[in-house]
Parts: C-alpha cells; sequence; structure tokens
C-alpha cells in the first residue's frame, strides 16, 4: 500500500527583514507578515519508500524547504503534514552539543526523538560500527573531523529508523567508502518504506539513489519527475560554464 | 518505520501553534509529555555550566560559603551590625534573587542562545526556557544546604516552617520563568531585551529587600509599597523559614504573590506560544 508521508499544500514562507525594535515588534506579534519570499506555493507529495532529491542553486530555498517539513519554521499560508517521526541531519551535527562525547550526544538526540535512553543505548554499537568512531563515541564533539560529525550523524539518524528521513547536505561531506556507506544505509531505509528527502548538489549520487527529483528555483518549484529531466532542466536554466 | 504489521501513524499538520488564551495547559502537557529529554537537558545546563572545574558542582555550595563569611566580616565585623544573624539574611536574599535573575535571564535569551539546536531539529521550544529554570533551582536548592552548618552554629530551630525555603525557591524560579517568557521570542529578533533585563535584574538586587529586610522598610514607612514587588514575598518566606517561624506577612500579599506568579505564566505562555515559531525566522 501506497502512503503519502509528506504532503505540502500551497506552502508560502516569508524571512522577515532584519530591522529597528519597533518593526521587529510588529514583525512578531502583527498579523501581516511582511519580508521577502523564502518559499512560494509550494506543492509536494513524497509517498513511503520514496527517496526524494532537491536540487537547485543556492539560496533557492532547498534546505528552508526541509525545515518546513521538519516542522522549524512555521508555514505562512498552505499547510504541511508529514506522517510519522521526522529526522533532519542539516550540516555537521544535527544540533549537537561539542561539549559531550559522541555517545552522550546520540542519547540526546534519541530523547529529542521520543526515544528512551535504554533504547538508544541499545542502538549504540550499531551506532559505532556504522559511524567507525571506535573509542572515540566517548570523546567529546569538538575533538571531532567534520568527516567523523557527518559520520556520526548519518548514524544516529538512520538508527532509529524515522519514517521520514531528510538529509541536507551531508552526503558529500566524508571519503568514497562513507559516501559508498551512506548510500547502501539511505537505500536500505527505503526497503524498509522509510521516505528520504535528500538535498545535495552531488547530481552523480542523487542520481544513484533518488527515485524523483525537484528542482527549486527562487523558492518555487519548477520542474519535478524523473532525475535526468530534472537534472536536464537545471543546465537548462544554468548551463555550464565552456 | 511504516510497517505492514505495525499501525499506521496519521498525517499531522507540522509547524502549527498554540493561539489559545490559555496556552498555559498546552505548555504543561508539552513539557510532561517530554520530561526524559528535560531531565537530560537539565543535566547538559547544570555539567555546562561547571564545564572545565576541577570542583564542579561544588562551587554551588563553595560559593555562597565564601558569600556568607564576606558578608558577615562586612556587616557584622567591620559595620558592627548587632543582629548576628544580619549576614545570612542577606546570603539567603542574595541566592532566593540569584534563582530569579539567572532564571529571567536565562529565559529571555533561551531562544536566540539555542539558535543552533533549534535550526536543527524540532521539539516543543518551551524546553528551552524550562531547562533554565530547573537547573536554576536545582543549584539553588544545592546552595541553599550550607543553611544547615549555619543553623546548627546560630542555634535556630529545625522545623516544618523550613517548607518555606523550598516554596521561595520554585516561586523565584517560576516568577522568573513566567515573566521571561514575554519577552523570549522578541529577543530574537532584537537583542536590546537582552541589556534591558541585564539591567532591570541590576536595579531590582537594590529595589528588592535583597540587601535589606521588609522590617526595616517597614521601620522607615514605606513597607507596604515593597511588598507590591512580587519578589518581596519569596525574599521574605526563605527567612522566615531559616528563623523557623511562620510567614511573617501578611496572607493577603502572599495571595497577591502567587496571583502575579500565575498571572505572569498564563500571559508569558501566550505570549510565546503565538510568537516562538515566527521568531525563529529571526534566528
Amino acid at each position: 500500500m501506497t502512503l503519502t508521508t509528506v504532503e505540502l499544500d500551497n506552502v508560502d514562507l516569508k524571512f522577515p527583514r532584519s530591522s529597528g525594535l519597533l518593526s521587529s515588534i510588529k514583525s512578531i506579534f502583527g498579523k501581516k507578515k511582511e519580508g521577502f519570499t523564502a518559499l512560494q506555493n509550494i506543492n509536494l507529495k513524497v509517498n513511503s519508500g520514496e527517496v526524494i532529491g532537491v536540487i537547485g542553486r543556492n539560496g533557492s530555498g532547498k534546505s528552508t524547504l526541509l525545515r518546513v517539513i521538519a516542522g522549524i519554521y512555521p508555514t505562512d499560508e498552505g499547510t504541511c503534514k508529514v506522517r510519522g517521526e521526522i529526522s533532519l541531519l542539516s550540516g555537521l551535527g544535527t544540533g549537537f552539543s561539542r561539549h559531550l562525547s559522541g555517545r552522550e550526544n546520540a542519547i540526546l538526540y534519541g530523547s529529542i526523538l521520543g526515544h528512551s535512553i535504554q533504547t538508544m543505548e541499545d542502538y549504540m554499537p550499531e551506532i559505532i560500527d556504522f559511524s567507525e568512531l571506535g573509542e572515540f563515541i566517548d570523546q567529546p564533539l569538538r575533538t571531532y573531523s567534520a568527516g567523523m560529525k557527518a559520520r556520526l550523524g548519518l548514524a544516529v539518524a538512520s538508527a532509529i529508523k524515522p519514517e521520514v528521513l531528510l538529509v541536507d547536505e551531508v552526503l558529500g561531506v566524508g571519503d568514497p567508502n562513507f559516501r559508498e556507506k551512506s548510500m547502501d544505509r539511505i537505500l536500505s531505509m527505503v526497503d524498509d518504506a522509510g521516505t528520504v528527502v535528500i538535498v545535495s548538489h552531488s547530481f552523480a549520487l542523487m542520481k544513484k539513489i533518488c527515485s524523483r527529483m525537484v528542482l527549486i528555483d527562487k523558492g518555487k518549484i519548477i520542474e519535478e519527475g524523473d532525475c535526468d529531466s530534472v537534472i536536464s532542466a537545471y543546465y537548462d536554466l544554468y548551463p555550464k560554464k565552456a | 518505520m511504516v510497517g505492514e504489521s505495525e499501525a499506521v501513524p496519521p498525517l499531522r499538520t507540522v509547524g502549527s501553534q498554540s493561539k489559545s488564551l490559555f496556552s498555559i495547559f498546552h505548555q504543561i502537557r508539552q513539557l510532561n509529555t517530554n520530561r526524559d529529554l528535560l531531565g537530560q537537558l537539565t543535566k547538559r545546563e547544570i555539567a555546562a555550566r561547571y564545564r572545565q572545574s576541577a570542583l564542579g558542582l561544588s562551587w554551588s555550595i563553595i560559593e555562597p560559603i565564601l558569600l556568607a563569611m564576606t558578608y558577615y566580616f562586612l556587616f557584622s565585623m567591620l559595620r558592627g551590625n548587632t543582629d548576628q544573624m544580619y549576614a545570612v539574611w542577606i546570603l539567603l536574599g542574595v541566592l532566593i534573587w540569584g534563582c530569579f535573575a539567572k532564571t529571567l535571564m536565562g529565559v529571555v535569551v533561551s531562544l536566540s542562545a539555542n539558535s543552533t539546536t533549534i535550526q536543527a531539529v524540532y521539539f516543543p521550544r518551551v524546553i528551552h526556557p524550562c531547562v533554565k529554570m530547573l537547573s536554576n533551582i536545582r543549584i539553588t536548592v544545592l546552595s541553599c544546604s550550607v543553611i544547615v552548618p549555619i543553623m546548627i552554629i546560630g542555634d535556630l530551630p529545625f522545623t516544618i516552617h523550613l517548607i518555606w525555603v523550598f516554596v521561595a525557591i520554585i516561586m523565584a524560579g517560576l516568577l522568573g520563568f513566567g515573566f521571561g517568557l514575554i519577552f523570549a521570542p522578541l529577543n530574537c529578533s532584537n537583542r536590546d531585551m537582552e541589556h534591558l533585563f541585564r539591567f532591570v535584574t541590576r536595579a531590582g538586587f537594590f529595589l528588592s529587600p535583597v540587601m535589606w529586610t521588609i522590617d526595616m522598610a517597614l521601620e522607615k514607612g514605606w513597607g507596604e509599597l515593597t511588598l507590591f514587588n512580587p519578589m518581596a514575598v519569596p525574599l521574605t518566606l526563605v527567612r522566615d523559614g531559616v528563623s523557623g517561624t511562620a510567614p511573617s506577612i501578611e496572607l493577603a500579599w502572599i495571595g497577591y504573590s502567587f496571583a502575579f506568579l500565575l498571572v505572569s505564566w498564563i500571559i508569558g505562555a501566550y505570549v510565546f506560544e503565538r510568537n516562538q515559531a515566527e521568531a525563529v525566522k529571526y534566528l
């Protein structure tokens, strides 16, 4: 049975412009929202078992879209509905604390998503194995390299098996071996009927794992479909330099 | 995962916010549902405060002991105050005011100071200010344990009225929490709030009965006026509790302070829940 796990319906999102005290009071407490439009009239449905790739230039609204799905930003117009648990893997660390160890961070992240300490301890061997952190799992996060943080982030986010995994610019980090492992992990999640939405500039990687792609430009979805046609639309919009 | 054998969770709207006038109940439900997370984050907050310190949490006890010695030297030995317990009353005032002021400042900056976490993962945002309140309450309770040896030395009786010490700490924490919630969203867009409340907490230190007592104000003839300050009640209750007497303030003023606490929390919860999501866009 195909289930819709993410549904965005006519979503608009505006970011306020930085301003003085009075205008920020008006912007926060007032009804009429003013500012620049980050997302405009977004309609998107993602089903269980799908891996959707979101592409676009820097500042086009890709990461903002993931944050709307994750519930971080409220929509100004329209609705965003999600089925089940959401996990956003953004940048290098998922909001991890620099001063806590990798293990403590993993437990804390699990708690944020409603998992008990015991459940997270049960997941720990799998997390340590996938992240290849070994004894570093008990070292503070501030001692980790960018690749180690990325490995830990993906290991934790995928171990807890959320219904919806949102991945923002993480897959390009790390060595080729880690990229292969990440790809396999994401595909295994999809096999278990999870939903994955990926933002990346690595089109080759996205083509390998995505079942569908979306092109965003200036906050609007301008192309949606199979990977080749969407990538081709991207290059029509932004031709490769000779 | 959505498996065939498992119950399928329903589609739910994300990013919605409570606009009810009684958002306080919504907040209490959220805090109750996330109590494990609240406990862990409070532990993390306390650990972070004493990070890279050899004595760690012991500082929460060492600091009031050193303060008590300083006040004793200053007020009893240098100024020759005849009330031998005066230094203790000042110490208790400083601890209770510290709980209020640190909670208030912590709550006002709770969203702006946690911008990295807020932008990376969603969980009820009232948890951030609540963690500030709970960590300050816990540290103040620990700090107040120095009154046990002081009471033994000062030959003060251990009575049921010691309960007022805990009531005062919780009142101070909740007053800072409720009042701070009103301004936390605004501090995301405009950091003037931070500077304003730094002044408010410093000025309040001298305008509240921290370095003086209600009795001293009553002698001067403006004691009633000082009781309009909602912090006057917890600052007096803590001293009554340690002296082993029933509350020296009229019940009506205690009721006033509790009502102030409740109303500021109701308003704070409403303003916070209605505006926190929009405020996050400024982070």
